[in-house]
């Protein structure tokens, strides 16, 4: 406190500009009356403005003897770090119960050995196993050969004309778990695995074209509360390539005003950019533009906007350009401010700002 | 200005393709793949070590709140929810870590640099006192520089944690006071309150330098 009070004394400066020149020092962080009020000071208080030199120094000062972590040190670091996490999956339960049964740690030692011990495994459930895992009432329905078994979970091909195992399975209240996707050819649909939990789980694989698919993932939109963020997103990106089609489209708009999410929100509308405009596109882009909390939204719905305009898919109706004269005088973001005022200037004659 | 708009554009597509690449990595991290998590890593960790290493004083420190930061990252990325950046919460546990370091450390007297007297009492101000420093700096003034930072990392000490994390952030991570509030779980008026605090510590600290 003495220390305070004697530097004050050799540093003065008016006591209620005190902390506003620390913001000015710092560069930022004041608004326009703030900033204003500081000027104005400063153009008539030598001690003030002193000080405020003074507080730059000071600044500059302490930036001149910053410390930087150099490559060898980071380098080490991330050694570290990956020593670390070794040992932390180490440490996880399953690795530790597996462990527990299996001589791991001494297999290791000795390849001859572990190279035995893994043909005898294999012959061993070549031999044992279709006694203890063959069951007649179990109702496995034909997979698609090309995508992997991931789990005990019942398989169902999408497709499959026998529709015995989905018939009991509610797809519409169905708890989607994941969603996995199999690259697939260039002129081929990708394959599409959907995890549903039910009272027995459900695999159900098939192309985003298969009908019971597009109404899983259609529904994972709908009822956005149900799911995770990265089960709809999955969903989202799965159905974009199928904006053509006018379920998807409405599904995707609904995403874009319901969604929690601004990731999810975010994916849906940038797979309504590459769509078929129409009026539900436009008004949903001009929705999130006036309505979204995300920045990142709403800039991505000015840009699909402003794409739209210029290819001439927006039409200068009355009620779009009050919307965008609006944004263009009292949006926060000078970025929407000024692709507003662009906005106007693709759809129409002149405009008077 | 129609060029810079479309910088603008460009630059701002460009974030959201970064944003949209990362949450993929997010998402297959959280599925287990120990190389997505490496490659987020991999993205923000120089900014860690740099803001952790200008936070203690010691290399071993900074390699500590850098390990601890991103093992505690990796244990609770399931509980990730995509509702903010992965930015925002990786440095809302990485401040976290290194304020719990500071805390230890200031309770450690041992770790408070000594104050080095002056020797010719003068009360001319601190920068007033400071010699030039050039590119071709000889031996004397090689060590000034050294007394100098001596000086600083003491004033530096004199900061409360919250003060220093606060200082750090603002001039050195150039975040706003209203981003620093968010990732310290406080209000922006109690940040602006610790870095004027900071500032007037650190200014009566190097004025009082003799």
């Amino acid at each position: 406190m003495r220390q305070e009070r004697d530097s004050n004394l050799k540093n003065p400066m008016c006591a209620p500009f005190e902390s506003l020149l620390m913001l000015a020092a710092a560069g930022e962080e004041m608004d326009a009356a703030e900033q204003a009020e500081v000027n104005e000071h400063l153009a008539h208080c030598a001690v003030c403005s002193e000080a405020l030199e003074r507080e730059k120094d000071l600044l500059l000062l302490l930036a001149a003897n910053r410390r930087e972590p150099d490559a060898a040190m980071l380098a080490s670091c991330r050694a570290s770090l990956e020593d670390a996490l070794d040992r932390q999956e180490e440490r996880s339960w399953p690795r530790r119960l597996a462990g527990a049964f299996t001589p791991l740690g001494w297999l290791s030692a000795r390849p001859a050995w572990s190279a035995a011990l893994l043909v005898m495994i294999g012959f061993s459930v070549g031999i044992l196993g279709p006694r203890f895992f063959a069951h007649p009432a179990m109702p496995r329905v034909a997979a698609n050969s090309a995508a992997p078994d991931t789990s005990s979970a019942q398989f169902v091909n999408s497709n499959d004309a026998s529709r015995s195992s989905l018939g009991t399975l509610d797809l519409h209240s169905a708890e989607v778990a994941g969603i996995n996707v199999f690259p697939a050819n260039a002129n081929e649909s990708p394959q599409v695995e959907v995890q549903l939990r039910a009272q027995q789980p459900v695999t159900l694989q098939g192309t985003v074209d298969d009908g019971n698919v597009k109404r899983v993932l259609l529904d994972v939109l709908r009822n956005n509360e149900k799911f995770d963020p990265d089960v709809r997103l999955s969903a989202v990106e799965l159905l974009r390539t199928r904006t053509n089609d006018p379920e998807v489209r409405s599904v995707l708009c609904h995403a874009v005003h319901t969604d929690h999410n601004a990731a999810v929100r975010l994916k849906a509308l940038e797979a309504l950019n590459g769509a078929e405009p129409q009026d539900i596109i436009r008004q949903t882009m001009l929705d999130a533009l006036v309505d979204d909390q995300n920045p990142g939204v709403r800039i991505e719905a000015m840009n699909s906007l402003r794409d739209m305009a210029a290819k001439g898919q927006v039409e200068s109706d009355a009620h779009t350009l009050a919307v965008l004269r609006g944004l263009m005088e009292k949006d926060p973001s000078t970025y929407i401010r000024l692709q507003s005022a662009a906005a106007i200037r693709d759809l129409g004659p002149r405009q008077k700002f | 200005m129609g060029m810079s708009v479309a910088l603008e554009r460009d630059a701002r597509q460009a974030a959201l393709v970064k944003l949209s690449e990362e949450h993929a990595l997010v998402r297959n991290a959280q599925a287990g793949d120990r190389l997505a998590f490496e490659e987020l890593v991999r993205r923000y960790d120089r900014e860690v070590l740099r803001l952790a290493t200008n936070l203690v004083h010691r290399a071993e420190d900074a390699r500590d709140i850098y390990q601890e930061g991103f093992l505690r990252v990796y244990r609770n990325l399931h509980r990730f929810r995509f509702e903010c950046s992965f930015y925002t919460w990786l440095y809302r546990i990485v401040t976290n870590v290194a304020l719990d370091h500071l805390r230890r450390r200031t309770s450690r007297r041992e770790d408070q640099a000594p104050v080095p007297d002056e020797a010719d009492g003068s009360t001319r101000d601190f920068f007033d006192r400071q010699p030039a420093l050039g590119a071709g700096s000889n031996p004397e003034r090689r060590l000034l520089g050294q007394e100098l930072g001596e000086h600083i990392s003491a004033a530096l000490d004199r900061l409360s944690p919250r003060e220093r994390m606060v200082f750090e952030m603002k001039h050195y991570q150039g975040l706003k006071l209203r981003a620093i509030g968010d990732l310290l779980g406080t209000s922006e008026e109690t940040v602006k309150n610790s870095l004027f605090r900071a500032t007037r510590k650190l200014r009566a600290s190097l004025d009082a330098m003799r």
